[in-house]
């Protein structure tokens, strides 16, 4: 109906920067011009308002990929380490992997976007027969960094995706995660954790869409937000007709830890089949007083004991990543940002 | 060593009213004693415990509290325990994700940092809880668990003691520590606490039954009831209790 359509300063700016653009990255070019940057206005956005937050944002930014090298080639064992790193102003970067029949792969990403930055991150990755995935994302923003991270995921028949996130946030922080699920042998155990201080914002929003009979799914995000911090989930299992005896189950708990911390959760079930196994929890708590009391009365400070309870809740969902090395690198960055919450 | 002087205490019920709980509660424990605090359910045995570690919303309105010289009401819960104060939980607090073994180090070098002494070293730390461990015949695989999460009772109740064995409190108040232990159990615990009477050491006894005390013997018995000490005596005040009830002392109380 709306002919004409004034883009805010943001909008134009990745318009700009997008210009000749191809495949997806065109495609965000085309959505931007028609639409705008999303706002709450979008059901998907309704707790993200992109617009709002990509306020300030002005002009071209650049976006860099390192570790790109050896995307287009991987070899069984491989382990894949990209760095994405969005500088001020509008920018956006799409890659493609393909992880071949039988092959197992690791692949990290740490997502930076620095001040006054509109990152936008995208990754198209097809898991072939029996193949395995392990695909961890840090972010490591600036406060005042808006960073939009986004993969679709397609898995053949017994592929395996085992997929963690840390989301530390940023002013505005999203993580999308789109899995295409065949069953037939295919299993996804997606985990996540998110800690945010004052002031940061973080999004994790996941469909994964169950098309054949027999399909495994997990998903555990926990997360923790200081007053002023703004927690986003929303989880969608779709499950089609055909995809008998899918066994899916979505797990959301958060601890808000001040007055004014918020927390906004959405889990979904779409199921159409009628044999199968599939559930959502979503929780949302404070820190266990009586655990403080019994922790400082052993001598623990305040403080330590807070930090140390927080980082308990929040190791589960990583706890599930095999390599101990890079588990280690996870809590770290957690740890990292405890102080600031307690 | 331990001095309550007409302590007064209230808490908030859950629908908001302050409830008087402790009502001019007098109490002294010297080094070296071990004293027993019996009563009634309601009595405000466990509050005693609570308000003499700190714990939040147990609030003082009345009277003092001392201990080693120093006024614990202006103390918070980690001071009071680097001091010296040790309470064994009558429910232990599951602690999920955090290792016992990890807990007790941080909690024994939270307490020395504060008092001014070295940390112990991870190998000095680790001979340490061996000895104890054995002691109390709990096993290294127990204490890699998370605190108390998936414990019997009388393997939360061991617990209790073995890490008042690795801190070495100065005082320890034992709240309804028999509550859950079965006889071998209420054994292992109470060879546990009488290894640590010592002449430097005081204790605090709280519980409703008298079996506990026929394994750990007190110097004084003081029955409780409605938020003051209604009565001391030798040991032999508490086989009067058990023969004869907490009746008439409710009737002293009211």
């Amino acid at each position: 109906m709306t002919a004409t359509l004034t883009h805010t300063q943001a909008e134009q700016a990745l318009i700009d920067a997008l210009d000749g653009a191809t495949g997806w990255r065109a495609q965000l070019r085309e959505v931007t011009q028609r639409e705008g940057l999303p706002t709450r206005r979008h059901e998907l956005w309704k707790w993200s308002d992109l617009r709002r937050a990509a306020n300030d944002v002005s002009g071209a930014g650049r976006i860099d990929v390192t570790g790109l090298d050896r995307l287009t080639s991987p070899q069984d064992g491989d382990r894949l380490e990209l760095t994405i790193t969005a500088s001020a102003g509008a920018s956006a970067a799409d890659e493609t992997l393909v992880v071949p029949a039988g092959a197992s792969l690791t692949l990290v990403e740490t997502l930076k976007g620095e001040a006054g930055s509109l990152g936008n991150w995208h990754l198209t990755i097809r898991v072939e027969a029996g193949a395995r995935l392990d695909r961890i994302v840090i972010t490591n923003h600036d406060a005042d960094a808006v960073f939009v991270g986004s993969a679709e995921i397609e898995l053949a028949d017994g592929a395996t995706l085992n997929q963690t996130m840390v989301d530390t946030g940023a002013r505005l922080s999203r993580n999308e995660t789109h899995v295409v699920h065949p069953g037939h042998g295919a299993s996804v155990d997606m985990g996540g954790a998110y800690i945010l201080a004052a002031g940061r914002h973080a999004d994790s929003t996941n469909l994964v869409h169950h098309t054949g009979p027999g399909g495994v799914t997990k998903q555990l995000v926990k997360g923790a937000v200081a007053s002023g911090g703004h927690g986003v989930f929303q989880g969608k299992f779709i499950v089609d007709r055909l995809a008998q005896q899918t066994d899916a189950r979505m797990t959301h708990r958060a601890l808000m830890l001040g007055e004014k911390a918020e927390i906004d959760a959405k889990p979904e079930l779409e199921i159409y089949a009628d044999d199968v196994q599939c559930a959502h929890g979503n929780a949302l708590g404070t820190l266990d007083e009586t655990a403080l009391f019994y922790m400082r009365q052993r001598g623990l400070p305040e403080a330590k004991a807070r930090a140390l309870l927080i980082e308990s809740y929040l190791a589960e969902p990583l706890d599930r990543v095999q390599d101990e090395a890079l588990r280690e690198t996870l809590k770290a960055s957690l740890r990292a940002r405890l102080g600031a919450l307690i | 060593m331990l001095k309550i002087q007409d302590l007064q205490c209230q808490v908030e019920t859950q629908d908001g009213e302050d409830k008087p709980i402790l009502k001019g509660l007098s109490l002294e424990v010297p080094a070296g004693e071990v004293h027993a605090v019996m009563g009634p359910n309601g009595s405000g045995k466990s509050t005693l415990s609570y308000v003499l570690t700190g714990r939040d919303g147990y609030e003082v309105t009345g009277g003092s509290m001392a201990f080693a010289g120093e006024d614990l009401a202006e103390l918070a819960p980690e001071a009071r325990a680097a001091l010296g104060l040790y309470l064994s939980f009558q429910y232990p607090v599951e602690i999920p994700g955090v290792p016992t073994i990890t807990f007790l180090k941080e909690a024994l070098n939270a307490q020395r940092v504060t008092r001014g002494e070295e940390e112990v070293t991870a190998p000095e730390f680790m001979k340490l809880i061996r000895e104890k461990a054995k002691q109390l015949n709990v096993s290294m695989d127990m204490l890699k668990r998370a605190v108390n999460v998936g414990f019997s009772g009388g393997e939360k109740k061991r617990l209790e003691i073995l890490q008042a064995l690795v801190l070495q409190p100065k005082f320890l108040i034992l709240d309804e520590t028999d509550s859950g232990l079965d006889i071998d159990a209420l054994k292992i615990v109470s060879d546990g606490v009488n290894a640590l009477r010592a002449p430097d050491r005081g204790m605090l006894v709280i519980t409703h039954y008298q079996r506990l005390l026929d394994h750990i013997t007190p110097d004084v018995v003081h029955v409780m009831a409605d938020g003051r000490i209604v009565k001391s005596g030798g040991p032999e005040l508490a086989r009067e209790l058990e023969a004869e009830g907490y009746d008439k002392y409710l009737g002293e109380a009211a």
